[in-house]
């Protein structure tokens, strides 16, 4: 990027169609001020795996709390001040040592944002959307994931109604850990069950 | 495994976590899908992800805030007049 104020870049059709948007939802009144700076300030800062990686520390730290995430994932998520309109009816899937799950959307790219933030590339590309259902133990291995035939691959395809998010296993190593520590441990992809820790 | 974890949120680790928006444009139409879900459809996502459903199989390779320019466009037609509140 070389832009400078004398020659500013050049406005690329999609940037038009969706200045055009803007300019439309706004006189109908849809665009409260300040509201697009608002949200798009809360995904550059506010939101993002580290979110999931808390409810999940706080789930392997304490077991009455992950009790209450699998029975009510969007509840007890919101006990950690994550929710809002893009994620409500959260479901927390657990990994075990003979069950893996991992989260896909094949019809679209519906993602748990609040508590993973904007969903990588490779979630919305086509290929991963369809292989995930149809053969997700060889993609899962492509990934670097490869996983023994004892276990169980549970693939959850998420809709406008369900969000889910993987409760990854808690590695061996993390005995004794604070939470905070044990939140430093967990990454996105173990949350998209792409990854094991 | 050193790395310090700020619980404030604002120091973010972002382990292999992406960077938020490519472009500014890429940030407004996820906001302008918000605004049209909250403030048109009372928080209901359905009409919007029917339509992303449908800009995506028309032209799945198509880069995907892309699709989500022309799911909103499809949908524009179809709101609803604003009640009184």
């Amino acid at each position: 990027m070389s832009s400078s104020a004398h020659h500013p870049p050049p406005v690329s059709p999609v940037e038009q169609r969706v200045a055009a948007l803007e300019a439309l939802l706004t006189e109908r009144g849809l665009v409260p001020e300040g509201f697009i700076e608002q949200i798009t300030r809360r995904y550059e800062s506010e939101i993002g795996p580290m979110n999931g990686a808390k409810v999940v520390a706080r789930a392997w730290a304490d077991p009455e709390y992950r009790r209450r995430l699998l029975a009510d994932g969007t509840a007890a998520i919101a006990e950690l001040g994550f929710g809002g309109p893009e994620g409500d009816h959260m479901v927390v899937v657990e990994n075990t040592a003979i069950v893996h799950n991992v989260i896909v959307c094949t019809l679209c790219s519906c993602y748990p944002w609040p508590v993973l933030g904007l969903p990588p590339a490779w979630y919305k590309d086509p290929p991963y959307r369809a292989r995930m259902v149809r053969e997700p133990r060889a993609l899962l291995a492509e990934m670097g994931c490869p996983l023994p035939e004892e276990v169980e691959i549970r693939v959850w395809d998420s809709s406008a109604e369900v969000r889910y998010l993987v409760l990854p296993q808690r590695p061996p190593a993390a005995e004794g850990m604070t939470e905070a520590e044990l939140a430093a441990l967990v990454t996105r992809d173990s949350m998209i069950g792409v990854a094991r820790l | 495994m050193t790395t310090p974890l700020s619980l404030s949120g604002l120091d973010l680790p972002r382990r292999n976590g992406e960077l938020a928006f490519d472009a500014p444009w890429q940030g407004t139409v996820f906001a302008l899908a918000a605004a049209v879900i909250e403030h048109a459809f009372g928080g209901d996502r359905e009409p919007f992800r029917q339509q992303l459903i449908k800009a995506i199989a028309a032209e799945p390779d198509r880069p995907y805030w892309e699709s989500w320019t022309a799911a909103l466009e499809a949908l524009v037609p179809t709101l609803p007049e604003r009640s009184t509140p």
